[in-house]
């Protein structure tokens, strides 16, 4: 170390080396190169070996064997507040944290007791009758004054989430257990009531203002789980409810945890990290199927994509070949629904006939067979020609009846979606088939939205995602939800900018039909004509893909049965069902077996690590020494 | 230094500051325009209410009346509310603050002193194995995308070996607080930290070694060497303090940008920072988000912009003299 202060000297003598740089800097930086890159080589291995021999103990095995359910999602929580929030993962959050007045069952969405055990009444008016002693997660009694506190609040607040249902009700506490509804309107919705019933001795403590501002980070629930801790962007957690309704459930934990790329989201499912993940890459899910660990499936819930062309009722006329009836029929048999789902869904979806309009599949009618439009390029081609579309010119694209312009159709992509522009590919290939030319243009979803508001496009292909009142989604294509100021092109629904006043009819006449069957025959109707008019061909019905570890947990729920998604389903009922199997709970508190392999591996890797930076330093002294002897 | 030269920059700095301002309203005003409209697709919403939340969001008024009231706002310095979550701008952006100093500060520094070192010994001894060795690897490192690397690193160390966390920035399920707490947080740096080092090492070494070469070929050290020297002391006395010139301006830039985060690291990893905030703001968009960051950023650049100006001036008198 003499050699050191005998550095320092020397430089301080420089005549430049005052202005550069000083001396305390230089001893950084000097003849000890190598022993710093030595010492950081073994700093590093020390810290692998430290951190990585710790070793995350596998999801469902925490605090000595607790039951713990890691949920990996891609999306964040936006907010707690159902006030205000507007994410799925949000939406979970609140299936687990906020019990409704009527549940839902998981087999088919029907009818079933939740907070209110029983309820009388018909029509516009019904009384409902509260479980005895029900409490909230904090001990506070839930009474009937909660509930209409919640119906009237939001009605009179328009809260986001709630006021499509309560906008027209009004809800009377007779007791602390009886609340007493009453519609303005007549209301095929009741008796159901599915929104989220808020403590009012936590919301009430707010002006409305204040209400929206909260961050709803508040642990006061009434359903299976309730808020623990909230990390916004990174993780929630909840704990599990002694006071839910129907008994405290058997996990102890629920974590919703985010990730933020998707196939990293996989590598924690398969290192244990966390138990499910949703949505997982399609790639990925069909190795995930592969493996006996891991258990896959396909969560349908009336979500769907759609070809929909512009129907030319909106702002904009598209080409003038598409308010041709015969046109739109032609396009709709030179779609190949089968090839789509096969090579760009890689067969993860089901091509689709009726619009879905609801998660419950018995309110999308099945299309007669001779009213379908079934893939065939020379029925497409007769129709155009009997329609009189010819390619005058030959150079195989048809031109308007009696000639003029050709038939060439601007065609939107989405670029935020993986499928779009194979999608695409696809169609205009189809359409070149029989004579249509396309141009193409890619759009981001916010300017699509407004471009489809402003009729400037012919065709795009996007999607919806259903409730399961099929209400909402056969409002969007009434006439009065077409984009009609051009000033604010995003005010609409209706991307089919097609209008049809009989359509409008029957919508009327559902949303006061009582006879739930009758309100079914009216909706199959509705669609069925809408879809003979060919401006809408869904295309494909979606599926929410999920995988979760086969061993961990049972008791998940798939809502609807067979078909649903067992997780981020409309009422999510598998968190208070869900518990760790008899035969392997020993085997989770121990550990969770199968993924501690990494510890001991990591132990020896740190060690063999260590012994090489440990080497390599004596290696680099013993040089060192050595070249100063040379010098 | 005279204190009309940090003067002189010190109000360049705030005007370009001032121009960040109004740009930033003007910029992500191109983007789309009706982030109630994205943000809210598919929600059962009726014109009432997304007129609300229009005026709620002071999207009502014209660009000039927005541009006004952000002008107003951003004077005492509220960046409103988050469209996304409707918290205020300036907490989300503390709240990832943090994750992002911690996870880029960290790997600049460790990139920068390993960087530098690399580029001496390769320089030193040029042609030598060691520098062959090592130009190739830093040359490799520099080429190698960061979010390959990332994943690379992941699927060995999170999934094969099972030694680090995947993602996040601490264990859900663990109440740890203190040192416990850090230690976890430690833990899950650690890949996305090496990943980000790794990617920016080859840069400062690459630098390192071109401007310690250029220095060899001075004269004073042929002179240094004269004096009777042993090649180290010319070496750390002579050759690398001038060599190092280039490479401060290079780190003190690279400063500047740590706040904008690694946008691809940070995705890859889960980590909570600034750079995914970005990316996730740009969907909406979430203007008021947008600006935030936007601001913050800048006026970071700028504020190490200005540093570097300062130390140069240290540094090189004839920077401050010209």
């Amino acid at each position: 170390m003499a050699c050191v202060k005998e550095w320092l000297w020397t430089f301080s003598q420089l005549p430049d080396g005052g202005t550069i740089l000083n001396d305390r800097r230089l001893s950084l930086l000097g003849v000890r190169v190598k022993t710093i890159a030595a010492i950081a080589a073994t700093a590093f291995a020390v810290a692998a070996l430290v951190l990585g021999t710790g070793g995350s103990p596998p999801a469902a095995a925490q605090d000595g064997g607790k039951p713990i359910l890691t949920i990996g999602l891609q999306q964040g929580i936006d907010n707690m507040n159902p006030i205000r929030g507007y994410t799925v993962a949000a939406f979970e959050a609140w299936n687990m944290q906020y019990a409704t007045l009527t549940d839902k069952k998981a087999e088919d969405f029907s009818i079933a007791p939740g907070l209110a055990e029983s309820w009388e009444g018909e029509g516009q008016e019904y009384t409902y009758t509260l479980r005895p002693d029900l409490k909230w997660s904090d001990g506070q009694p839930l009474t009937a004054e909660d509930v209409a506190w919640t119906i009237n609040t939001s009605r009179e607040e328009e809260w986001l989430n709630h006021f499509a249902t309560t906008g027209n009700l009004t809800a009377e506490a007779l007791s602390d257990t009886e609340v007493k509804v009453t519609s303005d309107v007549p209301d095929p919705k009741l008796p159901i009531l599915d929104v989220y019933i808020l403590p009012k001795h936590v919301y009430g403590e707010f002006d409305k203002k204040g209400r929206t501002k909260f961050d709803g980070q508040t642990s006061v629930g009434s359903g299976p789980f309730t808020l623990d801790e909230f990390k916004k962007g990174q993780f929630a957690r909840f704990k599990s409810n002694p006071n839910y309704w129907q008994g405290q459930p058997a996990l102890d934990e629920v974590i919703i945890r985010k990730y933020n790329n998707a196939d990293a989201m996989v590598a924690a499912l398969r290192s244990g990290e966390v138990d499910f993940v949703q949505s997982p890459p399609e790639t990925q899910f069909l190795s995930l199927e592969e493996d006996d660990d891991f258990t896959t499936l396909k969560g349908a819930q009336g979500g769907f994509d759609e070809l929909a062309i512009n129907g030319g009722d909106g702002l904009k006329k598209p080409h003038p070949a598409l308010e041709d009836i015969e046109v739109r029929k032609a396009i709709m048999h030179a779609i190949d629904k089968q090839t789509i789902v096969d090579r760009v869904l890689r067969g993860l979806a089901e091509p689709a006939q009726a619009m879905s309009v609801s998660a419950d599949p018995k309110w999308t009618p099945e299309i007669p067979a001779d009213q379908q439009f079934d893939f065939d390029l020379d029925k497409a081609n007769k129709i155009l020609d009997d329609a009189g579309y010819e390619d005058t010119d030959g150079d195989g694209v048809r031109v308007m009846p009696g000639g003029g312009e050709p038939l060439n159709f601007r065609y939107a992509v989405r670029s935020e979606s993986e499928v779009s522009p194979q999608i695409a590919e696809f169609i205009t290939g189809w359409l070149k088939e029989i004579g249509i030319d396309t141009t193409q243009k890619t759009y981001d979803d916010g300017q699509l939205g407004e471009v489809i508001g402003r009729g400037d496009y012919d065709m795009f292909v996007w999607g919806w995602t259903p409730y399961v009142d099929p209400d909402t989604q056969l409002g969007y294509f009434t006439c009065d939800q077409i984009a009609s100021d051009p000033d604010d092109p995003l005010n609409y629904y209706n991307d089919a900018n097609y209008c049809d006043p009989e359509y409008d009819k029957l919508y009327k006449q559902q949303k006061v039909e009582l006879d739930p069957e009758k309100r079914v025959q009216i909706v199959h109707d509705m669609l069925t004509r809408f879809y003979s008019q060919a401006v809408y061909l869904p295309l494909y019905n979606q599926a929410d893909l999920q995988a979760y570890r086969t061993d961990r947990f049972e008791g998940f729920q798939r809502q609807p049965a067979e078909t649903g998604p067992v997780l981020f389903s409309n009422t999510s009922p598998s968190y208070a069902t869900l518990k760790v199997p008899a035969a392997t709970s020993s085997n989770t508190a121990a550990g969770g077996g199968g993924d501690d392999g990494g510890g001991s591996a990591g132990l020896i890797a740190g060690i063999v690590i260590a012994l090489i930076a440990v080497g390599g330093v004596a290696w680099l002294v013993m040089r060192r020494r050595t070249a100063d002897e040379r010098e | 230094m005279t204190a009309r030269f940090v003067l002189k920059k010190g109000l360049g700095s705030l005007a370009t500051l001032a121009f960040v301002v109004v740009f930033n309203f003007f910029l992500f005003r191109v983007l789309s325009n009706d982030p109630v409209g994205t943000l809210f697709r598919g929600r059962n919403l009726n014109d009432a209410q997304k007129a609300d939340l229009r005026r709620e969001f002071g999207l009502d008024g014209s660009t000039l009346d927005q541009f006004w009231a952000y002008l107003k706002q951003t004077a005492s310095l509220n960046f409103g509310r988050s469209y996304a979550t409707n918290a205020p701008v300036v907490d989300e952006i503390w709240d990832k603050a943090g994750a992002t100093v911690a996870l880029v500060g960290v790997s600049t520094v460790l990139s920068t002193v390993f960087g530098i070192l690399i580029g001496i010994i390769a320089a030193w001894r040029r042609r030598s194995a060691a520098d062959y060795t090592s130009t190739t690897v830093t040359m490799a490192f520099y080429s190698m995308p960061d979010f390959w690397a990332g994943m690379l690193l992941l699927s060995l160390f999170g999934v094969t070996l099972g030694w680090f966390p995947i993602g996040g920035l601490q264990d859900p399920t663990s109440d740890a607080t203190g040192i416990a707490l850090l230690g976890d947080q430690i833990r899950h740096m650690f890949l996305p930290a090496l990943t980000l080092t790794v990617a920016y090492l080859g840069e400062y070494a690459l630098v390192m070694r071109a401007s310690l070469l250029d220095t060899m070929r001075e004269d004073y050290l042929t002179l240094a060497r004269a004096k009777g020297l042993r090649d180290v002391k010319v070496r750390n006395r002579h050759a690398v303090p001038n060599a190092l010139l280039p490479v401060v301006t290079l780190a003190a830039i690279n400063f500047g940008f740590i706040l904008s985060g690694a946008i691809a690291v940070e995705t890859i990893f889960s980590w909570p920072g600034l750079g995914f905030a970005t990316y996730e703001a740009i969907h909406g968009p979430d203007l008021p988000m947008l600006q935030g960051l936007f601001l913050f950023f800048s006026a970071s650049v700028i504020l190490f912009n200005f540093f570097a100006d300062i130390l140069y001036a240290y540094l090189d008198p004839r920077v401050r003299t010209g």
